[in-house]
C-alpha cells in the first residue's frame, strides 16, 4: 500500500471518529429527556443473604404496586401534562450493610432515580439512611422500624413501618388486657431476651414504658441481649429458666426464633405466654417447628386477616401476581410505601426531588391496607400506625387477637402446657 | 443454679462440641495435607444441608441416614473439585493467596448455585425426633443433638482408625509431617492430596447434613460455623484431629458457661477472644502443647 493511500485511509478514519463522537455526544445529551419519559424508582432490597426472604416479599409488594399503577397508565405529571410509567431499578444488597449503603448511593448519585424504596431490616435501613439527605433524594423504608433511623433530623428519610418501641408497648398492652379480663394474673414476672440491635433495644423500651405507665401489672425480672445468628442458646435459656418468669418475650429474627424455640422446647421449658416479637406466624417457622409454634403470639404491622375491603383486594391481587398468598406483613408495608410515593409524586406535579419530599411530608394515603387505614408521616418521617397482635392456633390457623375491634378469634391464655 | 441445671448445661456444651467437631474436621484434613485453608467449607456445609433436606423431603430418607449418604456423594464431589480446580494451584508449605482466593470464589459460586436451585426460603427438617428429649432423671438429652454427637464421635474414631491402620492414612500422616520425606518413601503426593481433599469435603457435606437437623438454613448458611471452625482448628493445632476434638470442647464449654456470667451478646466475642489468645499464647495449638510436654518428659 502506497503512503498516499495510507494517508487517505487515516483521514477517513479520523472523519468517521468525528461523526461517531458527535453521535455519542448527541445521545448523551438527549438521553435524560428520554429517561424522563418514565419515572425511575430505585428499590434496594436483600434477596440474597440472611434477610433474603423478607426482602423478596417486600420487593413483591413494591412490584405489585408498580404494576397496578402502570396498568392504570402511570402517574400523572402536571408539568408534562401526561401520565408517565414507573420504571423500577432494582439492587440486591445481599443483606450486607455496606453494600446496602453503596447501592442506595449508586441509585441516588448516578442512576438518576427520583426516589428510593429500601432498607429491610433495621440494620440495613440504618446503613442506607445516611444517603438520602446527602443526595437530596427521597427515601422510604418499608422494613426499618427503629426510631434511631428517624431521630437524626434527616429531611429526606421516611418510613412506613411503625416504631419498634410501639411494638413492645402494644405487646405489653395486649398482655395487660388479658390481665384485665382475668385470663392472666396480676403481677406476673416477665423474662426478656432481646436481639443485640436497635430493634431489640427499642422493643424492650416499649415494654418498659407500658409497665411504667401501668404499675403492678408485670415485673421484668430478666432482660438480656443476644447476638444475631447465634449457634446455641442453651446458656441464655438457662438464665431465663433461672429467672422463674411467668411470661417469656423475645425479640428475634426468623432464624434465631427457629433455633431458640427448638432449644426452648427441647429443654422442656414452659411459660404462660410466649412471643418472639414480630416473628411467629411465618410459614417457614411453622414448617420448621410444627405444632410447637401453636399459641405463640406476635406483634405485627399487618395481617391478611384485617377486615378492610382494600386488604381483601390486596390479598387477591398479591396471590394472582406472585402465585402465593401473603403469609406475613412484609409485602404490605412495601406495597403502601410505593403507593404513598406515587401519590406524593402526583401531588408534586413534577419529578423534582425536593417537591416530592415536600409532598411526602404532608400527603395522606387514605385507603392504606395497614391497620388504621391511613398513612401519614410524622415530623420525623416515620408513620405512627397501630400494630395487630396475632396468635398461632392449631392446624396452621392464625387469629388476630388484638385490638379487640379487629379480632378474628379469642386469645388462648395462659398457653396450654402441652405446648 | 441447681446441680441438675449445671449438669444439663454441661451436657448441652458437650453435645454442641460434637456439632463443632463434626464441622471442623474436614477443614483440618485439607489443611494438614495440602496447607490450604478451605474457604469453600461453608459452601459445602450448605450443600450438605440441602442434600439431606432433599433426601428427606423427596424420598423420606431419615436425615441421619441422609448425612451418612452425603459422605460418599461429597467425597466424589470433592475429588472432582480437586481435579478440576485445586490441583492447578502451586503447592506450598504455607497457605497461598491464590488458594484462598480460589476457594473463596468456589464458596461464592456454591452460594449462588444454592440461590438458583433452592431460592431464598429458609428450610428446616422437622422429624418426630426434632423437638424430643431423652429424659434420664433430672437430666435431659435433646435427641437430635445426641444423635449428631454420636455420629460426630463415631466419625472421628473412624477417621483415627483410617489414619493409623491403612496405607492411605499413613500416607496422609506422612504428608502432614514432612511432604518431601513422604515422597522419598513412595507416597503418591497428588493422589493422596486428591483423596484427602475428597475426604475433607465428604466430612463437610456430612456435617452440613447433621447441622440441617438442628438449624434452619438457606444458601447463605454456614458462614458462622466456618468462623468457629477456624477458631477450633487454630485452638486444636492446625493439623491435629485430637486437637479438633479438644478445641471443639473448649469452645463449646466457653460459649455455654461464660455467658452465665457475661451477657449472651458476648458469645461471638468469646470465640474470637479464644482465637486471639490461641494465636498469641499457643501458636501451635493444644497439639503443640502436648508435643512440647512429651519432649520435656
Amino acid at each position: 500500500m502506497s503512503s498516499s493511500s495510507v494517508h487517505r485511509l487515516l483521514q477517513r478514519s479520523v472523519g468517521l471518529l468525528h461523526v461517531l463522537a458527535i453521535a455519542i455526544a448527541v445521545l448523551v445529551l438527549v438521553s435524560p429527556v428520554w429517561a424522563q419519559d418514565e419515572i425511575k424508582i430505585g428499590v434496594v432490597m436483600p434477596i440474597t443473604g440472611r434477610e433474603a426472604k423478607p426482602g423478596q416479599y417486600q420487593r413483591e409488594g413494591i412490584e405489585l404496586a408498580i404494576k397496578q399503577i402502570n396498568d392504570g397508565g402511570g402517574i400523572l405529571i402536571k408539568s408534562r401534562e401526561k401520565k408517565l410509567p414507573i420504571k423500577e431499578v432494582f439492587y440486591d444488597d445481599g443483606s450486607d450493610q455496606s453494600r446496602s449503603a453503596g447501592m442506595a448511593e449508586r441509585a441516588m448519585s448516578s442512576d438518576g432515580v427520583v426516589a428510593v424504596i429500601g432498607g429491610y431490616s433495621t440494620a440495613l435501613g440504618e446503613a442506607e439512611s445516611v444517603m438520602p439527605d446527602r443526595y437530596q433524594t427521597p427515601w422510604i423504608t418499608p422494613g426499618a422500624g427503629a426510631t434511631t433511623t428517624f431521630s437524626r433530623g434527616y429531611e429526606f428519610v421516611f418510613g412506613t413501618l411503625s416504631p419498634i418501641d410501639l411494638l413492645g408497648y402494644t405487646t405489653a398492652q395486649y398482655l395487660g388486657t388479658l390481665v384485665d379480663k382475668g385470663k392472666l394474673g396480676k403481677g406476673l414476672k416477665i423474662a426478656l431476651a432481646l436481639e443485640n440491635t436497635d430493634h431489640g433495644v427499642e422493643y424492650g423500651r416499649g415494654i418498659d414504658n407500658w409497665n411504667k405507665e401501668h404499675p403492678g401489672y408485670f415485673n421484668v425480672v430478666f432482660s438480656e441481649k443476644f447476638e444475631l445468628g447465634a449457634t446455641d442458646f442453651s446458656g441464655l435459656l438457662q438464665k431465663v429458666k433461672n429467672a422463674h418468669a411467668d411470661i417469656f418475650l423475645a425479640d428475634a429474627h426468623l432464624q434465631d426464633y427457629i433455633t431458640m424455640h427448638r432449644q426452648y422446647i427441647q429443654s422442656g421449658m414452659y411459660h404462660q405466654m410466649i412471643s418472639y416479637g414480630a416473628r411467629g406466624p411465618e410459614a417457614d417457622a411453622r414448617k420448621a417447628l410444627g405444632a410447637a409454634t401453636d399459641y405463640i403470639f406476635a406483634g405485627i404491622w399487618w395481617s391478611s386477616k384485617l377486615a378492610y375491603p382494600q386488604v381483601k383486594k390486596f390479598n387477591e391481587d398479591y396471590q394472582a401476581f406472585t402465585g402465593h398468598a401473603p403469609d406475613s406483613w412484609y409485602p404490605a408495608t412495601a406495597y403502601d410505601a410505593m403507593r404513598v410515593l406515587a401519590q406524593a409524586i402526583e401531588h408534586a406535579g413534577s419529578l423534582d426531588k425536593t417537591a416530592i419530599r415536600d409532598q411526602l411530608r404532608k400527603t395522606e394515603l387514605k385507603n392504606s391496607i395497614l391497620p388504621g387505614q391511613v398513612i401519614r408521616f410524622g415530623k420525623n418521617g416515620q408513620i405512627q400506625g397501630s400494630f395487630v397482635i396475632v396468635q398461632n392456633k392449631p392446624d396452621d390457623k392464625v387469629d388476630i387477637v388484638f385490638p379487640l375491634d379487629a379480632a378474628t378469634g379469642e386469645s388462648v391464655a395462659p398457653k396450654p402446657k402441652a405446648h | 443454679m441447681s446441680a441438675a441445671d449445671f449438669l444439663n448445661l454441661f451436657i448441652a456444651a458437650v453435645l454442641l462440641a460434637g456439632v463443632y467437631a463434626a464441622m471442623s474436621v474436614g477443614m483440618t484434613i485439607i489443611y494438614g495435607v495440602m496447607k490450604i485453608v478451605n474457604l469453600a467449607h461453608a459452601g459445602f456445609l450448605m450443600l450438605g444441608a440441602y442434600f439431606v433436606f432433599e433426601a428427606y423431603d423427596r424420598f423420606k430418607i431419615d436425615p441421619l441416614l441422609g448425612a451418612l449418604l452425603a459422605f460418599p456423594v461429597f467425597f466424589f464431589i470433592g475429588m472432582g473439585v480437586h481435579w478440576l480446580l485445586v490441583r492447578r494451584i502451586a503447592t506450598s508449605d504455607q497457605p497461598t493467596l491464590t488458594s484462598l482466593l480460589l476457594l473463596f470464589g468456589v464458596w461464592l459460586v456454591l452460594q449462588n448455585l444454592g440461590y438458583l436451585i433452592w431460592g431464598n426460603s429458609d428450610r428446616a427438617i422437622l422429624t418426630p425426633r426434632t423437638l424430643s428429649s431423652l429424659e434420664i432423671g433430672p437430666i435431659s438429652f435433646p435427641t437430635v443433638r445426641l444423635a449428631v454427637f454420636v455420629v460426630a464421635v463415631a466419625s472421628l474414631v473412624g477417621l483415627e482408625f483410617v489414619l493409623h491402620k491403612t496405607w492411605f492414612g499413613r500416607s496422609v500422616r506422612a504428608l502432614m509431617q514432612n511432604k518431601e520425606a513422604g515422597q522419598i518413601v513412595g507416597v503418591n503426593v497428588s493422589r493422596t492430596a486428591q483423596i484427602a481433599f475428597g475426604v475433607g469435603i465428604a466430612f463437610a457435606g456430612a456435617a452440613g447434613g447433621l447441622l440441617a437437623m438442628l438449624y434452619s438454613f438457606n444458601p447463605d448458611f454456614g458462614a458462622s460455623f466456618q468462623l468457629r471452625a477456624f477458631v477450633i482448628i487454630v485452638l486444636g493445632g492446625l493439623e491435629s484431629f485430637g486437637g479438633v476434638a479438644v478445641g471443639s470442647l473448649i469452645l463449646a464449654l466457653a460459649e455455654t458457661f461464660v455467658i452465665l456470667i457475661l451477657p449472651a451478646s458476648y458469645q461471638p466475642a468469646i470465640a474470637f477472644s479464644l482465637l486471639v489468645v490461641a494465636l498469641i499464647v499457643l501458636p501451635e495449638g493444644i497439639a503443640g502443647l502436648w508435643a512440647k510436654r512429651r519432649r520435656w518428659a
